[in-house]
């Protein structure tokens, strides 16, 4: 396609005119977004033909807030409440890779307990944003009961969450070394009623929506993709694993605890929507086994300050009062000052919506040199401009719910 | 010479057609919108567990909530967007929404002549011929708005026009096939047995369409709010935009009331005598409510469904609804052949 | 299946071309020269190495040269998926451009753009070498630079009213 120029005398004096591109002929260029109850914090320029897309140009950047950038300027413990700005219900999974590159620089490992930690928020996290993705899928395809449902639900999870870190969504939880605060006395048995809840509700959410015959053939055939072209797209999380590649970053290399609870990963071949939901809805399931195991872990080993003893060595007594009395760890002062010796280091975690990598860069300050993120989001944007050509306008919405895009993770 | 002037003033009032049309049609058709929008409303937000309306009357459990919203509607600022066509933005949603309960004006609503709006002989037809004119209005309302996702909208309701017409129109003339009559009011006494379970195929295939014809959900399709925004709506605003979303539950209450007429029995088993109470009033009322009843199980789709995609509606109409429709048809040329009616 | 058998891998891969390698924590990268980019990730591709993970950009101002890596590893292979290995180079400040390798990996496409936007970087023959994320304006100043400062707002403490 050429670049045209409106106004030839415009240029000529010098002023830039609104550079267009002329359309094919019989085609219809529709701008989804950003202000489109369907789009998200994002536009997608779709041309169509007919009924059918024949070009997607996914724009993003919408709500662009150049963390690579600011965490540049940040303290090292900083980032964290940062980057989970990035996924706010997905707080834990988004920042633990983070943290543990961190400790791959400092070389330390986190106690057993801040291990086992973690990995239960992690899991909490998980089911709520997966409700959240739900929640958005059911309203893209007209199923408002699903989205009230998984939006209700979901406050389960970000209560149980709130129980365990005291926020409800921004935990800033993993640190360094550790975690922020040990569990509750009464959590075990909150975590255990949730559980119970979910496991019935899921029977329930299987009947209303996976096997509602209008969205199964809502979902079924539409935005497939083959595991090769899967593969190439470098797609991530439940899209890949719901065209058939077996990749999750917790069985690729365990990290906190996920090499001691037993959990399967969902792994479909169709590639389709419908498959992509079923993974979903299939990793709630197992981060609820996770859940379970977690908890009784917790509840049988004894307490200890769930922070590397490097670190709890030089707690101000006051900490260890408190840590003896009430049984929780409150954020060591000499974080604030952390430095960390010069390195590099990745890490990737699981997200809901699939691996995040980070690289991490440090020369020797109490800021980061550089921080890449690569967050699921990115990496799954490439879809829309690969597979969504070809299906029909209406399939938009169900390639964009089912792929769980989040515009703020994409964008970063 | 005042005297006249009144007299030609009531004889306008109570000329059957405009009559009915004020009473069942407008008023009556108001009230029950507003009760079914407010059990619409109820009922999705009791399977998704939530409350619902609740904050105008409370004890009504937030029944007024429909009248408050139609204030609000009332009083919004009308925006007309520069580059739309003015004329037909205007006209596009009052037309469609008053011929939308047109229909009413002819069908009767008791077998005691001296309450038929119009003579009866012809009165299935009109009524149907009269269902199929607004839906023009949309498309019109798209095209005038001068908006892509309007156009898109608009196109599509011109596609599931063009679904669901033929079948609404076959199934429920099959009982004018069964019965060897256009008359309504000869098809209503003709039911010993209600319509409905003699011919179960036609009733559900007509069930589809008005199902179809009024944005019912899993055919909610003109108005996808993820794809179009809200179709041939999308630049409307204020009372305009009241009388689009209006006219589709309209329309929905002519139909039902057609349905209820064809296959419910009408007014059966009441049997209308002489006298205004029991000649209309009681006979309109029976009616009137199984098209209530019939709205409110139309108005139950809503939270089981999502929504079909365009060529899947499509698809399903043409390929499954429509050899129904016919079906029925033929069922019925047999049970008047056998002479079961 | 380890980060050194993946390194095994990868350097039996790029046998016959010059790189050097710089080991990080929990990944490993292998520096070529500019010319040699296209055919050492091809190589690294058909070892099994199937898409990118990240673009990992970093400007070292100080020794005035930025340095690309696609840090890439496998979905296909589970094996490889266990390690991360990077495939970079360097290239002056003054001069930034590296041949792209959308056609070596799809998945680097809108990660190319990206740092093409925050660096500067041009890919040569990209095929859609935009803006992805930044507007115009802010792009032109690229801000990821390392002579791009973010300028910190002062924190303003006022005294809590007394009496």
């Amino acid at each position: 396609m050429s670049v045209w120029v409106y106004g030839e005398q415009k240029s000529e004096l010098g002023l830039e005119g609104t550079i267009t591109r002329k359309l094919e002929e019989d085609l219809y260029e529709v701008f989804i977004g950003p202000q489109h109850p369907g789009s998200g914090h994002m536009r997608i320029i779709i041309r169509i033909d007919g009924d059918i897309i024949v070009e997607a140009d996914p724009d993003m950047g919408y709500v662009h807030r150049t963390m690579e950038k600011l965490s540049e300027g940040r303290e090292w413990i900083k980032n964290v409440p940062l980057f989970e700005r990035m996924a706010i219900h997905d707080a834990c999974n988004v920042t633990v890779s983070y943290v543990m590159a961190l400790e791959r620089i400092l070389g330390i490992e986190p106690p057993p307990r801040a291990k086992y930690l973690r990995t239960l928020l992690c899991e909490i996290n998980r089911i709520a944003a997966h409700l959240y993705g739900f929640g958005i899928f059911g309203v893209f395809i007209g199923h408002s009961t699903m989205y009230m449902w998984s939006f209700a639900d979901r406050e389960v999870m970000v209560e149980l969450a709130e129980k365990l870190t005291g926020a409800r969504l921004t935990h800033s939880y993993p640190i360094p070394g550790g975690a922020r605060r040990d569990m509750p006395q009464d959590f075990p048995q909150a975590a255990r009623k949730a559980v119970r809840y979910f496991r019935r509700r899921l029977d329930e959410y299987r009947k209303i929506f996976l096997d509602n015959p209008v969205t199964r053939k809502r979902l079924e055939g539409v935005g497939i993709i083959p595991k090769k072209i899967a593969a190439e797209l470098g797609v991530v999380g439940p899209v890949a694993r719901a065209s058939g590649i077996k990749y999750d970053a917790r069985l690729a290399e365990p990290y906190d605890a996920y090499d001691e609870v037993e959990f399967e990963v969902p792994v479909y071949e169709e590639g389709d929507a419908l498959a992509r939901a079923w993974v979903k809805f299939e990793e709630i399931k197992q981060s609820l086994r996770i859940i379970e195991q977690a908890v009784d872990w917790l509840e049988k080993h004894p307490r200890e300050a769930p922070i590397h003893e490097r670190f709890w060595a030089k707690a101000p007594p006051l900490w260890k009062k408190v840590f003896e009395a009430e049984g929780r760890v409150k954020l060591l002062p000499l974080m604030a000052n952390l430095k960390l010796p010069p390195g590099r280091a990745m890490a990737r975690s699981e997200t809901a919506r699939g691996e995040i990598v980070y690289y991490v860069e440090s020369d020797g300050k109490t800021t980061p040199y550089r921080v890449r993120i690569v967050s699921p989001s990115a990496r799954n944007a490439i879809v829309f401009k690969y597979i969504a050509p070809g299906y029909k306008v209406m399939d938009l919405p169900t390639i964009y719910g089912s792929i769980d895009y989040f515009p703020p993770e994409a964008d970063r | 010479m005042m005297a006249g002037i009144i007299d030609l003033i009531l004889s306008i009032i109570f000329y059957p057609p405009i009559y009915q049309l004020v009473l069942v049609g407008l008023t009556g058709a108001l009230v029950v919108v507003i009760f079914i929008i407010w059990f619409e409303r109820k009922a999705t937000a009791r399977v998704q567990r939530r409350l619902g309306p609740y904050h105008i009357s409370p004890r009504l459990a937030g029944l007024p909530q429909l009248v408050a919203d139609l204030i609000r509607y009332a009083f919004q600022e009308v925006i007309i967007p520069k580059t739309v066509d003015k004329e037909l933005f205007v006209l596009a949603p009052i037309v469609a929404t008053v011929l939308s309960i047109l229909p009413i004006a002819v069908v009767p609503l008791t077998s005691n002549p001296a309450y038929w709006p119009i003579p009866m002989d012809y009165s299935m037809l009109v009524a149907l011929a009269l269902t199929t004119v607004s839906p023009i209005f949309l498309i019109v309302a798209g095209w005038a708005s001068n908006n892509k996702f309007s156009i898109i909208g608009g196109v599509r309701e011109a596609f599931v026009i063009t679904a669901y017409e033929l079948i609404a129109i076959m199934s429920i003339l099959s009982a004018s096939a069964a019965v060897l009559s256009f008359n309504l009011v000869d098809i209503v006494e003709a039911q010993r047995i209600w319509y409905i379970l003699l011919n179960p195929i036609a009733f559900l295939a007509a069930f589809l369409a008005v199902l179809m014809a009024t944005s019912g959900f899993p055919f909610e399709i003109p108005e996808s709010e993820n794809e179009v925004v809200a179709g041939p709506f999308t630049e409307y605003s204020g009372l305009l935009y009241g009388l689009n979303m209006g006219a589709a539950y309209m329309k929905r209450f002519a139909f039902s009331i057609l349905i209820a007429l064809v296959f419910l029995g009408g007014w059966s088993p009441f049997t209308p005598g002489e006298g205004i109470l029991s000649g209309y009033l009681i006979p309109s009322l029976i009616v009137v409510a199984k098209a209530t009843i019939l709205m409110m199980i139309f108005s139950l789709t809503r939270s089981i469904y999502g929504r079909f995609r365009l060529d899947q509606a499509l698809e399903g109409a043409w390929r499954l609804v429509f050899p129904m429709a016919v079906l029925g048809f033929g069922l019925a040329l047999l049970e008047a052949y056998l002479g079961v009616m | 299946m380890s980060l050194d058998q993946a390194r095994r891998i990868a350097e039996e891969a790029l046998s016959g071309i010059e790189y050097r390698v710089d080991e990080g924590k929990g990944f490993i990268e292998f520096i070529v020269a500019k010319e040699n980019l296209v055919e050492a990730a091809s190589r690294l591709k058909k070892a099994g190495f199937d898409h990118v993970k990240s673009l990992t950009v970093v400007d070292y101002k100080a020794e005035d040269k930025f340095k690309i890596v696609y840090h890439a590893s496998s979905y296909l292979n589970e094996d490889l998926a266990k390690a991360i290995v990077g495939i970079g180079t360097e290239v002056p400040r003054s001069n930034p451009k590296v041949p792209t390798l959308v056609y070596v990996w799809r998945s680097v496409e809108f990660q190319e753009r990206e740092v093409f936007e925050f660096f500067g970087i041009e890919f040569e023959d990209h095929p859609d070498l935009r803006l992805l994320l930044l507007a115009p304006q802010i792009a032109e100043k690229k801000p990821l630079r390392k002579d791009f400062i973010v300028k910190e707002e002062p924190i303003i403490r006022t005294k809590p009213p007394t009496g």
